[in-house]
């Protein structure tokens, strides 16, 4: 492709950029000159370079266009809805056209009969009603033959014959001037703005990262020479000026990517009845490039979910007492090292029941577990994959994709999403994203004498343990090591095992020992070292495709001291340690961790109580009991099985015996446990198998009630035989303080 | 730079061998040699874009064997081979050579004991590698030069990009 028609395919990009913006203005402010001179003229200049470079279906198409907009233009026309949307698909086709030349070089045997057809119509809407109509009509089907540009105009004209007399002179005339418009508009912009290749950018990026690392040698070695001191600290501040600028040169305005939704949300509001105002705030705010491109997506998702799930209808609305259209407000500021991206409406906000009922529904969750959540962690369930509440699936939400993308994405990029909602009052979804990807803030950590980066945006804390505390601080549960953070356990990684599996360090007690808390994808763990270091600005380096096979790393660096330092993903030590999601996020992380899971498992019976499955420790399960029903006698209200002359009080939170009961000839199956000295029979349907199950020590589940595991591929609650009453037995409450009393023992 | 590079790399040292054995009148071979215990390497200059003296490079924890480690070059992160563990030689303790040589996939570094210095031979000298060679080393030998004290083992530096090596290894 020759570099003119390069040129012209990024210029035109850029004018039908300009004319999307302009035409949802124009559909507020349907009268302003200003704009519909703006839009002819992006128009006009294709045509006009079109018809230069012999690109014939291009030229034929924006004339039509350009007809329409002459009539606008000069008022003979008001623009409607219809025009708009008629604009709009101008649009859209001109856009296909050129995409068919970028990759082609030629234009394509497309046909735009259609288009154009209805283009030619829109210019005689309102001549109907007009005794001229006819002729309007006549004169369409002679515009249609591309050699009759001149022609066109006076079609136009039809209608306004009636207002205005003089208009056909007038339209000519108008040609004229129209032509220059576009020339002296692009002198201007060429004056002070120049396209850069991004390569160009990519690579001075590059030299001012190698220069920071410099500067940061530098500045360790002549620390101590005073006469240098001045001159690296001047050294110092210049290059952070550098960065900076190098920095704002790959920054693009966020209305870059926030110019599609006025369409967007034009579009889907007809489609889905809605009626939206569009706010848009902090526009020019800042963010590297491609991390623009990357949120577009999300955005883009976010949008159409407040608009299909958010904003009510406006029949509904009003009911509600509110203003029959909603409002969805894109707003973007800085903050610190931050860009946030806010997607809020006010529309029917998320009912947390709703979500629950549909977790458990798409079984992503059981009911007792959802049963504990609170209204935040509630919340989160909208990010899991496959969670939908759309009632209906439509084709603009409601397939189940959409929230667990929005946040896959902003995390690839090291951001973060949140999300407020108020039932009635609307729905806030927050997009954190950093500012720059090239140059992180890390904090430089020990193991195995050499320097290893973590990236600051999953550090959440760290934690010293003295060489004397290690021992006591450190606890073991069959093989995995926790630490209690605040009450909570953490399940603990070490660095120096995990890197090297051979020969993992043997006098750990000996030392001190740095805990890292770590937040990856929601898994948190905390990963041991031996030492810490300065937090560091680090430059990323990116790896061989040898080294990034390895899984661990996801580049390197050049510190201060000159050492060269491997950046930790935390996200794969986590995968790799068998460190778990949450509990609610467990179902999304589980391709390919399986196996690392189960490493770290311990075993547990699977049953099933009236229709829902549960998990029994294998560990605590003493035999199994198959017995008719009618031995389940009633000590109280409760449900106990008299066991050799010793009572055995059964459990039966899923509902087995009521739902037998009445069957005379019903077995039930009981398994019988071990609970601290006592023995709990549990009522199931039916025993199901013995399997490895997940992790049970993630912090936030430390009471075991929360506790869930990964049972044959799905999620199971664990059933917690703490919780069943002890019965009103001397002997039985004695042994249960014995009981109650050894966890405190423990912590 | 790197079109003239490709231009020499027609003429490396295979084409060489064959003209050398078609007209007698030896063609001449510029190569490097590197000493790798008391056994003489070489490697075609043309593929050499630096020499870097005196290096301690980075380990890679987990990375596979023959990864020599990381070192700073020019502002970018290189992955080193090291000659001594793709041959199964015990790793030498202390500071060693780089040649920082390219490839299709970008740079690499070869980690060596030494390196010597520039010799220029003749390609009648060479010899293919001989059939009692383990298939391993045949793969990443390129034939002999007998010189007149001692062998000098051409290497392929195609076939000791890390990456290609990852890939038979995997």
């Amino acid at each position: 492709m020759d570099e003119l028609t390069r040129e012209f395919l990024i210029e035109s990009q850029e004018g039908l950029d300009r004319m999307e913006r302009c035409l949802t203005d124009l559909e507020e402010r349907p009268q302003d000159t200003e704009l519909l001179g703006e839009i002819f003229r992006s128009v006009h200049t294709i045509k006009g370079t079109t018809g230069f470079l012999g690109f014939k279906r291009l030229e034929k198409l924006a004339h039509a266009g350009e007809n329409l907009l002459g009539l606008l233009r000069d008022g003979k026309l008001q623009a409607n809805q219809g025009i708009i949307t008629g604009l709009l698909q101008l649009m859209d086709g001109l856009r296909a056209i050129l995409r068919v030349i970028e990759q082609a070089g030629d234009e394509g045997g497309g046909e735009d009969g259609a288009l154009i057809e209805r283009l030619n119509e829109l210019q005689q809407v309102d001549a109907v009603a007009v005794p001229v109509a006819m002729s309007g009509a006549m004169a369409v089907k002679e515009a249609e033959a591309p050699m009759v540009h001149r022609a066109a105009p006076p079609v136009a004209i039809a209608k306004p014959v009636v207002e205005v007399a003089a208009a056909s002179p007038v339209a000519r005339e108008e040609a004229a001037p129209a032509a220059d418009a576009p020339k002296t508009r692009t002198t201007a912009a060429s004056d002070s703005t120049l396209r850069v290749d991004v390569v160009l950018l990519n690579r001075m990026m590059n030299l001012v990262g190698e220069l920071v690392l410099t500067r940061n040698q530098i500045l360790q070695a002549t620390s101590a020479d005073p006469n240098l001191t001045l001159l690296s600290r001047r050294l110092d501040m210049v290059t952070a000026d550098l960065r900076e600028s190098v920095m704002r040169a790959r920054m693009q305005p966020v209305s870059n990517v926030f110019s599609k939704f006025p369409r967007i949300i034009r579009d889907l509001s007809q489609a889905l009845h809605r009626k939206v105002r569009l706010v848009m705030e902090g526009q020019e705010t800042e963010l590297d490039k491609s991390l623009l491109e990357a949120i577009k997506d999300p955005l883009t998702h976010a949008v159409r979910n407040s608009l299909d799930h958010g904003i009510e209808p406006p029949e509904v609305r009003v009911a509600a007492g509110k203003d029959a259209e909603g409002v969805l407000k894109l707003r973007a500021y800085q903050e610190s090292s931050h860009v946030i991206i806010e997607v809020s409406d006010d529309g029917a906000g998320i009912h947390v029941e709703k979500v629950r009922n549909k977790a458990i529904e798409r079984g992503l969750i059981t009911a007792e577990r959802a049963a504990h959540l609170g209204e935040r962690e509630l919340l989160q369930l909208i990010f899991l994959p496959g969670f939908s509440t759309a009632e209906a699936v439509t084709n603009v939400s409601g397939r189940g994709v959409g929230m667990d993308v929005v946040r896959t994405n902003v995390e690839k990029i090291g951001g973060k999403v949140e999300l407020d909602s108020r039932p009635g009052k609307g729905t806030t979804l927050r997009l954190r994203i950093p500012l720059t990807l090239a140059i992180i803030p890390a904090l430089i950590v020990r193991s195995l004498d050499q320097s290893f980066a973590l990236p600051q945006g999953a550090l959440s804390e760290l934690v010293n343990i003295p060489p004397d505390k290690v021992a006591t601080a450190i606890e073991w549960m069959d093989g995995a090591p926790l630490y209690r953070l605040r009450g909570k356990l953490l399940p603990l990684v070490f660095l120096d095992r995990m890197l090297s599996p051979a020969g993992g360090s043997k006098t750990r007690e000996a030392k001190d020992h740095f805990i890292a808390v770590l937040d990856a994808d929601g898994r948190r763990f905390g990963l041991v070292v031996d030492g810490l270091a300065d937090p560091e600005e680090i430059v990323v380096k990116p790896l061989s495709s040898v080294l990034k096979q390895v899984g661990l790393y996801t580049g390197a660096t050049v510190l201060g001291s000159g050492d060269l330092a491997l950046i930790l993903d935390p996200g794969s030590i986590a995968s790799r340690a068998g460190v778990s999601m949450r509990a609610e996020e467990e179902r999304g992380s589980r391709q390919g961790e399986e196996e690392e899971v189960l490493s770290m498992s311990t075993e547990f019976l699977l049953v099933e109580a009236a229709g829902r499955r549960a998990a029994v420790p294998l560990g605590e399960v003493l035999r199994i009991e198959r017995i008719p029903l009618s031995r389940i006698e009633y000590f109280g209200y409760r449900p106990v099985l008299n066991f050799e002359g010793q009572l055995l009080p059964i459990e039966d939170s899923g509902g087995v015996i009521a739902a037998a009961e009445g069957d005379l000839e019903a077995q039930l199956t009981v398994v019988v446990c071990r609970e601290g000295q006592r023995h709990v029979g549990i009522a199931v349907s039916h025993v199901l198998d013995v399997a490895k199950g997940g992790d049970l020590f993630e912090a936030g589940t430390q009471q075991a009630a929360n506790g869930v595991t990964l049972l044959k591929e799905q999620v199971t609650g664990i059933v917690e035989l703490r919780q069943v009453p002890p019965l009103p037995v001397t002997g039985v409450a004695q042994s249960m303080e014995t009981w109650s009393s050894v966890p405190e023992g423990v912590a | 730079m790197s079109a003239e590079n490709a231009l020499m790399r027609q003429d490396g040292p295979r084409s060489l061998v064959v003209a050398g054995k078609r007209e007698k009148t030896a063609a001449l071979v510029e190569l490097c040699s590197v000493r790798l215990g008391e056994t003489l390497f070489g490697i075609p200059i043309t593929y050499i874009l630096e020499i870097v003296g005196g290096t301690r490079p980075q380990a890679v924890p987990l990375a596979p064997e023959f990864v020599g480690g990381l070192v700073h070059y020019r502002g970018d992160v290189l992955t080193t081979v090291s000659l001594r563990q793709l041959l199964g030689m015990p790793a030498q303790e202390g500071k060693q050579d780089i040649l920082v040589l390219e490839s299709a996939n970008g740079c690499f570094g070869l980690l060596v004991d030494s390196v010597g210095e520039v010799l220029t031979v003749s390609a009648a000298e060479h010899e293919p590698n001989p059939s009692v060679l383990d298939e391993r080393r045949r793969e990443l030998f390129a034939g002999a030069y007998k010189l007149k004290e001692c062998l000098l083992i051409m290497l392929d530096p195609e076939r000791l990009d890390p990456v290609r090596l990852g890939a038979v290894a995997a």
